[in-house]
């Protein structure tokens, strides 16, 4: 070992320590990876971006007379109480019970954080020694005793990027993402991510210290489904709310998906030796993650293609020959200015270094929830014996198909069996008002529809989201094999 | 020189082709950005290509037709206190309106917008506003 943890930290009482930015390193080591190693101390780090595993763990004192405080909620926010009394835990995810989407948990965090009053209400059985039932109030977050950040999976190493091959815009927490390949969504902040900067774990561990949403935090333990094996390493950290800054912590909406928090982490990297000196080395290149298709909304997505964050940060990638746009969802304006400010900190001599009490894991790998029930899918429950009408039908034919089988809809298919629209009997009903005669001018040629591999579940989101009570299944060639319906999937299927 | 207007007309005017009627008329080029026609109302962006003069020849007779015109000045805005420059906006816009700076920072180009919304939609911070016409 060349350096010592200590040794950097006298280095920064006197004044002395070499700092330099993550995005500063790769030149600074390829002309000299010795000297590099020798003469930087500390490379910063930085990301801000949205993560939703995050939240503050509170403690709100006792009223007189006291409450258990059973059930509680912040500006209608509800908060986990499975604690001792007047402890909470606030999950940034957590929406509100009024406002939904647009306020949750994280918007509460980020209210506190800005000295802003917030309404707590709580509920709880008496008890002989906590006889009150109920409290309202309002509060700062100088009221409370305890308000910690506490965040389980934060700061992932990297994360996959995401587009959509499907005719509809999908809204998902990868973000919005436009119908036929329209755009690529990534997140994380590549060579300046903090944990691409230590991927082998040999400085980064429980009790590092780091820059935390503008306060001194700490990491506590490697995060939740922590994959350092797969290059998607996390951590566990742990702040005082008190300390934080505005500027470093934000509550947004994910639309119409949840509510998420902005999380600001700075990591200092100590240049121990020279291999920490090659892993602060890394570029934009060098960092690959897999482009997956959100079209498929299963655990085992379909990759399209490997992407580098040099190419997802040109603003550009090329997909199947065609210049696709990319949009950050994490922003590098704010993590350069964390990476700064960690730098100035250091220079300042107000943050010090500390040697980790433990190394994270550097070899694990997260595996999915096993579900006892079988999935069931489109297939096991289609009605193979689709009811279809031909584009050249009359419409009197196509009304008499409909009353003869009782249902509302019917697939329009062509002479080779090809879906080409869908009517309903309202759209019969319109055609007989205005006089139209053909079926091609009144059936709806856009039709939502499913194929026979995907899981139930899955199209019972599909019919859902678009207000529809059925969707024809169709094969590769747009043939129509069958029709599912919302009430086989809740008959037959296991879909609630 | 052109500029941006809202269109505004109930549907009983858009069953004539008053947008073709009012090129034919002025002879002064229009170009629709977006057109929106809901059962009440129909609500147009175009642009019109021409000088100062010819723009008001066409605001006039379009409001001759019924048809409620007014100038888009200011499109979208981006509040500054609330945006972190994520950059989530960007490749949304199908006007390429937005983009980065060269300090990350995100430049909002009013004057591309054709107020289509996406963006004002999307972005997590709630940052994006389109301005009333
Ligand atoms: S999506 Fe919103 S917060 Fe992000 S850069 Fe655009 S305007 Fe700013
Ligand atoms: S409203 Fe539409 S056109 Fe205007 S900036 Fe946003 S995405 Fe671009």
């Amino acid at each position: 070992m060349m350096k010592t943890i200590k040794e950097i930290n006298e280095k920064i009482k006197k004044g002395e320590a070499v700092i330099v930015r993550a995005d500063e390193m790769p030149e600074i080591y390829e002309e000299n990876p010795k000297r590099a190693a020798k003469e930087v101390d500390i490379v910063t780090t930085g990301t801000f971006g949205a993560m939703c595993s995050s939240g503050a763990l509170l403690n709100f004192g006792h009223s007189d007379p006291p409450i258990k405080m059973q059930r509680i909620w912040l500006n209608n926010v509800e908060a986990y109480t499975g604690l001792a009394a007047v402890d909470a835990y606030l999950g940034a995810t957590q929406l509100s019970e009024d406002r939904g989407f647009e306020y949750g948990g994280a918007h509460v965090i980020e209210d506190l954080v800005k000295g802003v009053e917030v309404n707590l209400k709580a509920t709880a059985y008496r008890t002989d020694c906590y006889p009150r039932k109920e409290v309202e109030t309002a509060i700062t977050l100088d009221d409370m005793n305890q308000a910690w950040l506490l965040n389980p999976r934060n700061c992932y190493q990297k994360y996959n990027a995401a587009i959509n091959s499907t005719n509809t815009l999908l809204q998902t927490y990868m973000g919005t993402l436009l119908p036929n390949f329209g755009n690529v969504n990534f997140s994380g902040t590549g060579e300046i991510s903090p944990l691409n900067n230590d991927p082998n774990y040999e400085t980064i561990g429980l009790g590092t210290r780091i820059f935390l949403c503008g306060a001194k935090g700490h990491v506590i333990s490697e995060g939740t489904q922590h994959s350092p094996k797969t290059g998607f390493g996390t951590i566990f950290v742990q702040g005082d709310l008190k300390e934080m800054s505005p500027d470093f912590i934000a509550g947004a909406t994910i639309p119409n998906y949840g509510t998420s928090l902005f999380v600001g982490i700075g990591i200092p990297i100590p240049i121990l030796n020279e291999d920490v000196a090659k892993s602060t080395a890394v570029r934009n290149k060098d960092i690959t993650v897999n482009l997956f298709d959100y079209g498929v909304p299963r655990r085992t997505r379909p990759v399209v293609r490997e992407v580098n964050y040099e190419e997802l940060f040109s603003g550009k990638v090329d997909i199947n020959g065609k210049k696709v746009r990319t949009s950050s969802q994490s922003s590098m304006k704010v993590s350069h200015k964390i990476m700064e400010t960690l730098g100035q900190w250091v220079e300042d001599k107000e943050f010090f270094l500390s040697k980790p009490i433990k190394n994270l894991p550097g070899d694990s790998e997260f595996r999915p929830l096993k579900v006892k029930e079988e999935t069931k899918f489109v297939a096991d429950i289609m009605i193979k014996k689709a009811i279809t009408a031909y584009q050249k039908d009359s419409l009197k034919k196509v009304s008499e198909i409909l009353v003869k089988n009782a249902i509302d809809q019917i697939p329009i298919v062509d002479s080779n069996n090809k879906l080409v629209g869908i009517v309903t009997t309202w759209d019969i009903t319109k055609a007989l008002a205005k006089g139209e005669k053909r079926i091609s001018e009144i059936m709806t040629k856009r039709v939502i529809t499913s194929r026979k591999d995907e899981p139930i579940d899955v199209v019972a989101r599909r019919l859902d989201k678009n207000s529809i009570g059925s969707t024809p299944v169709v094969d590769e060639d747009n043939r129509v094999i069958g029709i599912i319906t919302m009430a086989d999937i809740i008959h037959r299927g296991v879909s609630k | 020189m052109t500029s941006k207007y809202l269109l505004k007309y109930p549907t009983g005017v858009a069953d004539s082709p008053v947008i073709s009627k009012t090129v034919l008329k002025t002879g002064v080029m229009m170009n629709i950005l977006r057109a929106n026609v809901d059962y009440g109302e129909a609500t147009l962006i175009v642009d019109i290509l021409g000088d100062k003069e010819e723009q008001k020849k066409v605001v006039d007779y379009l409001r001759g037709e019924g048809v409620d015109v007014s100038k888009l000045e200011k499109n979208i805005t981006n509040n500054v206190e609330k945006c972190v420059d994520c950059g989530a906006c960007i490749a949304l816009c199908p006007t390429e309106a937005i983009s980065f700076k060269d300090d990350y920072s995100i430049k909002v180009n009013s004057d591309k917008c054709i107020r289509c919304g996406v963006c004002v939609e999307a972005c997590p911070l709630r940052a994006l506003e389109i301005v009333r016409a």
